[in-house]
């Protein structure tokens, strides 16, 4: 399962696809069963470049009882820095940011990789 | 301290209307990010995890009490109330908004200060020793030369694009605080038997993923012809640098390969052909700039200050800041003051708006207007005299700054790690916390003595892991946060680069084994030795056996 991420280009906020627009948290993102799917939605997003920056498609787990990225990198992305946890996305609290501050899924961010490969 | 003139403001007003041109262009979708991204990261500014991140340039870390209210306007009105001071002397914002970053740019510039290279493959921002002008033990002030070294490498059209980023630092005291060994050059000054003023260079030092030390390559260089050295150094650089490999392309790669014999036997064949009279600075600009920076406003004092000893005698607290953080000055009656950014639990580096405006009211008042940041991530008032320790005192530790902890176990130089940062692979932060929590007590940490630990959430070792007396590198081990742990290492006077102890160590096992790795230190010590000269004179086999015993 694939979600589609990226950061907001006036702002740097992360943002994730939904169903051709952009939303901040990742609890309302569209997840993708089919990789085909996730591809048309990426192809999409990288023609809007006054929207955002570098968007990619990221793993996304099931195991922990709902949905959360698969990578932790990924995880603190939707969520914020670990060292102040009233700055981020997970400043607004609820049941969807608690679920991803304990899931613990691992693999490496498809996302770090690419821009490594891009430097 | 220096001052912009005309030429200066007028290059930092264009560059900034410049700037935001480019970012309408960028909003308005005329340009796209390719074409975008090298121009916003010559203005410093970089796309990290959760927003932009502003890299602000503090020339050889000196500010003055209007550049760093500046910085703390800046942190309150356009990021969260806090920014983060690097091992470059830099301060970086996490928080930025790209349509904020021009005006953030011309606020900046209306102090003087700017993000001019603190990217891209030029001359980066130099740094300097932070007890500059204040140490009895330095031949010249640092930044006299290091502000001449900005002036001619600022926009360079022969250096702008070099194979890689350079970076250079510079001291004038035989006590290396700049970590000149760790420099693409490190420059040292000092006066020969006739009292002239010569630089030791050093080129090709770095960490990264292939560290090196780096080796003097001429003695005894008169000073006035620094720039016309420097010069022939890049050119030799900018002509046998590896262009073809970003992980080679460093000048100490080139160094190493060449060997600095041949590498500096080919610097002095470039630097004889030079017309060095149209490179080296006039002595009438070097007056200029020295002027500047000479030091105002000092009194007549007594070497002892009744003030400041009957504080020490009557307050525990207090004595202990005296003995950690406050160090001799050259001028009697006074002393540098180290403001430590490490208090425990706090993260490495951070200084709130707040606790900013607060050093810029302490300097202005108490140290004839000047602050330092130090490569190790904490701030230093250079000029307090010995009777207004106690009043700066008290102004601290009101804003939780009088950690009395300078080069304690808890002052831990910490990268804003993967909390932040695009390309780390594990936090550095909570690492730091955990440690700096486990020797919180000051009792405990004043009996471990000087222990630097340094964490790094790459390979990249911003955090500096390769020079930790106990260096700490984030690695990603399957998409899991794991730590591999170095000793021995040291930055300084003692330059050496860590040896891995073994394999790497989940998050939560770091704190544990650097504990268990201080008690070996504690049972083992002899008379006088710190951790680094017991692991030097044991090996790391105990420490080894301590941290990987239970796990057998």
């Amino acid at each position: 399962m694939k979600a589609l991420t990226a950061n907001r280009l006036a702002d740097g906020e992360v943002v994730f696809w939904r169903a051709g627009a952009w939303v901040e948290r990742f609890a309302d993102a569209e997840l993708f069963d089919a990789d085909e799917a996730a591809e048309t939605a990426h192809a999409r997003s990288q023609s809007q470049i006054t929207l955002l920056v570098d968007p990619y498609l990221i793993d996304v787990t099931l195991a922990d009882g709902g949905p959360a990225p698969l990578s932790y990198r990924e995880r603190l992305r939707a969520l914020g820095p670990t060292n102040k946890l009233d700055h981020g996305k997970q400043a607004a609290g609820g049941g969807d940011i608690e679920h991803l501050a304990h899931a613990r899924g691992a693999a490496r961010s498809t996302g770090r990789v690419a821009l490594i490969k891009r430097k | 301290m220096y001052l912009y003139d005309d030429i200066d403001q007028a290059m930092l007003d264009d560059r900034t209307a410049e700037f935001r041109a480019q970012c309408a262009r960028r909003l308005a979708g005329e340009i796209n990010e390719d074409q975008f991204k090298p121009v916003r990261l010559m203005n410093g500014l970089y796309l990290q995890l959760h927003a932009y991140m502003l890299r602000i340039a503090i020339p050889y870390g000196t500010l003055d009490s209007a550049k760093l209210r500046k910085l703390a306007h800046v942190a309150r009105t356009y990021d969260r109330g806090y920014g983060h001071f690097t091992t470059r002397t830099n301060l970086q914002l996490h928080w930025i908004k790209l349509r904020d970053a021009p005006d953030i740019l011309d606020e900046l510039a209306t102090v003087g200060l700017h993000a001019i290279q603190t990217s891209g493959n030029c001359i980066r921002n130099l740094t300097a020793d932070p007890h500059a002008g204040a140490t009895a033990d330095e031949a010249d002030d640092p930044r006299i030369w290091a502000e001449a070294i900005r002036q001619w490498s600022t926009f360079h059209p022969e250096f702008s694009f070099l194979p890689r980023k350079f970076k250079i630092a510079v001291t004038g005291a035989p006590v290396d605080r700049a970590a000149i060994r760790i420099y693409d050059i490190g420059l040292r000054l000092s006066r020969d038997a006739t009292g002239a003023l010569a630089f030791e260079v050093r080129v090709g030092g770095g960490l990264g993923r292939t560290p090196y030390l780096g080796p003097v390559i001429r003695q005894g260089l008169p000073a006035r012809h620094l720039l016309s050295y420097l010069q022939a150094i890049l050119r030799v650089y900018n002509r046998h640098g590896r262009r073809d490999n970003l992980w080679k392309a460093r000048i100490k790669v080139l160094v190493a390969s060449l060997g600095a014999e041949e590498f500096a036997r080919q610097v002095e064949e470039e630097w004889d052909r030079t017309d060095k009279a149209s490179v080296d600075l006039p002595d009438t600009e070097l007056a200029r700039i020295r002027g500047l920076f000479r030091p105002r406003g000092f009194e007549t004092l007594p070497a002892r200050s009744a003030a400041f000893e009957a504080a020490r005698a009557s307050d525990a607290a207090f004595a202990r800041f005296a003995r950690r953080n406050v160090l001799s000055h050259k001028v009697s009656g006074y002393a540098l003051v180290n403001i430590s950014l490490k208090a425990p639990g706090e993260t490495p580096g951070d200084a709130s708006s707040e606790q900013m405006d607060v050093v810029a009211d302490l300097a202005e008042r108490y140290s004839l207007d000047e602050v330092r940041v130090t490569y190790e991530q904490n701030l230093l008032l250079p000029h307090v005299k010995l009777d207004d320790v106690p009043a700066v005192w008290a102004e601290l530790a009101r804003v939780g700054l009088a950690t009395a902890n300078t080069g304690l176990v808890s002052d831990i130089i910490a990268c804003p790690g993967l909390d932040y940062c695009a390309l780390a692979n594990a936090r550095a932060i909570p690492i730091a916390q955990a440690i700096a929590r486990r020797f919180a007590e000051p009792e405990t940490a004043e009996r471990v003595g000087e222990l630097k630990i340094k964490i790094s959430g790459c390979i990249n070792a911003c955090g500096h892991h390769h020079v930790g007396h106990i260096g700490i590198l984030g690695v990603d081990k399957k998409g899991e946060e794991f730590y591999q742990l170095s000793l021995g290492g040291s930055g300084e006077d003692d330059a050496s680069l860590g040896q891995i102890l073994g394999p790497a160590l989940p998050a939560e096992r770091v704190a544990p084994a650097v504990d268990q790795m201080v008690e070996v230190y504690l049972a083992q010590r002899r008379e006088g030795e710190r951790f680094i000269d017991t692991f030097r004179r044991t090996g790391v086999e105990p420490f080894k056996e301590a941290v990987y015993a239970e796990a057998d």
